[in-house]
């Protein structure tokens, strides 16, 4: 039905393109927003993953001493050995555990079970405390051993197994690294494409907006919002989405002493996903160009 | 005569100056070849000239769509050689477009399309909806604001890009053949809406292959043939 000019209201709302109006949302961009979410759920699973694992290294990590033990038959050796084990590079001290202080732990570590303290120690091997520096060599490890091996003495093997698992957790956290760098990467092109189509669809009324005069911020600025807030739209979707897994996981993390701050997770989802929205709209944008461009 | 020359271009400076205007596609194709010609402020112009004479080569320069090879372009003091892409955006918004193909948005209603020109200069929505009424009631259409393009006839829609290129009030319209694809009747009274724009002051510079227009609606005619100047002033 056709209204007369008395019939129109004084205050409306007409859709007019350009600026800060945003462009109508479609289902590309709603298939965007989900594909971009489960990315982000993967980044922040990921995440959390990595701060639980450091949270479980972080109470050993702090203060990693290996233990090098002598057998007492061999004690004549103990200097030599300390001397030896104190000239291997990135090892930062050596100290020689005393007989009554190792009597001592072991007692204890053993609640105090009906043995002779003077017993245990004259029972126990000679010990040595080995500070290592940090940022480790590759070869360290088995330069410990090789010089252990050459006094006859032993190394505690588990005591490496957990150095060494701190390692491979810092390698971990550079390869997630990576990893959240090359999904924001496919995140920003997911993005750009579906603005792409947008802006294809809309290629008539962006052609027109140039024809008439339009600056390129005002015809450009709807599709970079757009990539934005379907970036921090799906940040905030894929933390939500998050805290199912938490709760479904809380008593497997409690046991092993993980306290995971999701809420930590929030701000860098949301603004990560804004940013790489925006990343996405500026890559889409920037190859719209009309055939009446002015140069 | 030389003082007399120079005082009459100081006080009376052409809108539009073109002197020994070329203009070469990258194809190769010379589409203008040495147009000199000045427009005044207030004229009424048509551009006629056969299929191919470098008619809308040259409307499409005098908004930036194109840039001349070599000559001196020069349109509402804007070099339009050397012009930044920033001074052709504002002579553009100077400029009023009536494209042969409408150029209207169908996903847009009437209102929209006719409200893009003040958009685009920066209106707030409050302070453009009664210019734009205004607009679509001088032309007729103040009861199709809401209908879309393609709803419209041929003339309606004509109408609507009249109300579109009119609605910013620039000093200059350009007209790609305007009346094209319409009947004589519907024509007419497009051009009747352009006559009167031009009796208010706005130059009109319309490219047309209706000749017959000229003995109702008079004007001065710019003939290109080959893209040179066959006849200045008829």
């Amino acid at each position: 039905m056709n209204r007369t000019p008395d019939q129109i209201p004084e205050q409306l709302n007409p859709r007019l393109p350009g600026g800060f109006n945003l462009p109508p949302f479609g289902i590309h961009q709603f298939l965007a927003l989900i594909i971009v979410c489960v990315s982000l759920w993967a980044l922040g699973v990921m995440w959390l993953a990595m701060q639980a694992a450091g949270q479980w290294v972080g109470s050993w990590q702090q203060d990693i001493h290996l233990h090098v033990y002598l057998d007492s038959s061999k004690s004549e050796q103990a200097q030599k050995l300390s001397a030896s084990l104190s000239a291997i590079p990135h090892v930062e001290s050596v100290r020689k555990i005393s007989a009554d202080e190792a009597a001592i732990w072991m007692r204890s570590w053993l609640e105090n079970v009906g043995l002779e303290q003077k017993e245990l120690a004259h029972r126990l091997p000679v010990s040595f405390e080995l500070t290592l520096l940090k940022g480790q060599s590759e070869f360290i490890f088995s330069d410990i051993r090789e010089v252990a091996e050459r006094f006859g003495a032993q190394v505690n093997e588990d005591e490496i197994n957990l150095a060494q698992a701190h390692q491979w957790l810092s390698q971990l956290s550079y390869f997630a690294g990576v990893a959240s760098l090359m999904l924001a990467l496919a995140m920003a092109l997911i993005i750009s494409n579906t603005l792409r189509m947008t802006l294809l669809a809309r290629a008539d009324e962006i052609h027109l907006m140039r024809l008439l005069g339009a600056r390129e911020w005002f015809v450009r600025m709807p599709f970079i919002l757009e990539g934005i807030l379907l970036g921090a739209g799906a940040g905030v979707l894929a933390w939500l989405l998050l805290w199912p897994l938490v709760w479904t996981t809380s008593d497997w993390f409690t046991a092993l002493q993980v306290d995971l701050s999701t809420w930590g997770l929030l701000l860098p989802l949301l603004f990560g996903g804004g940013l790489v929205g925006g990343l996405g709209s500026v890559i889409a944008t920037a190859r719209v160009v009309s055939s009446q461009s002015t140069s | 005569m030389v003082c007399s020359y120079r005082c009459r271009m100081a006080h009376d400076q052409p809108l539009i100056h073109m002197q020994r205007v070329m203009l070469r596609y990258p194809t190769g194709k010379m589409a203008l070849s040495g147009v000199t010609l000045d427009i005044f402020q207030g004229q009424f112009i048509y551009l006629v000239g056969e299929s191919g004479a470098g008619k809308s080569s040259l409307l499409r320069m005098l908004y930036g769509g194109l840039r001349p090879s070599s000559g001196i372009l020069n349109v509402q003091n804007t070099d339009m050689r050397a012009a930044s892409e920033v001074r052709v955006r504002e002579l553009r918004r100077r400029t009023g477009i009536i494209f042969q193909d409408h150029k209207l948005l169908n996903s847009r209603t009437v209102f929209e399309n006719v409200a893009l020109p003040l958009r685009v200069q920066g209106w707030k929505t409050k302070r453009l909806i009664p210019r734009v009424r205004k607009v679509l009631t001088y032309v007729g259409l103040a009861d199709r604001l809401w209908s879309y393009p393609e709803a419209l006839s041929g003339g309606e829609q004509q109408r609507v890009a009249i109300a579109r290129a009119m609605t910013a009030n620039p000093p200059v319209i350009l007209a790609d053949e305007p009346t094209g694809n319409l009947d004589i009747d519907t024509a007419r009274r497009v051009l009747d809406y352009l006559m009167a724009l031009n009796r208010q002051g706005t130059t009109v510079i319309m490219a047309t292959h209706d000749l017959h227009l000229l003995e109702s609606h008079p004007g001065r005619v710019v003939q290109l043939h080959a893209g040179s100047l066959a006849v200045g002033d008829l």
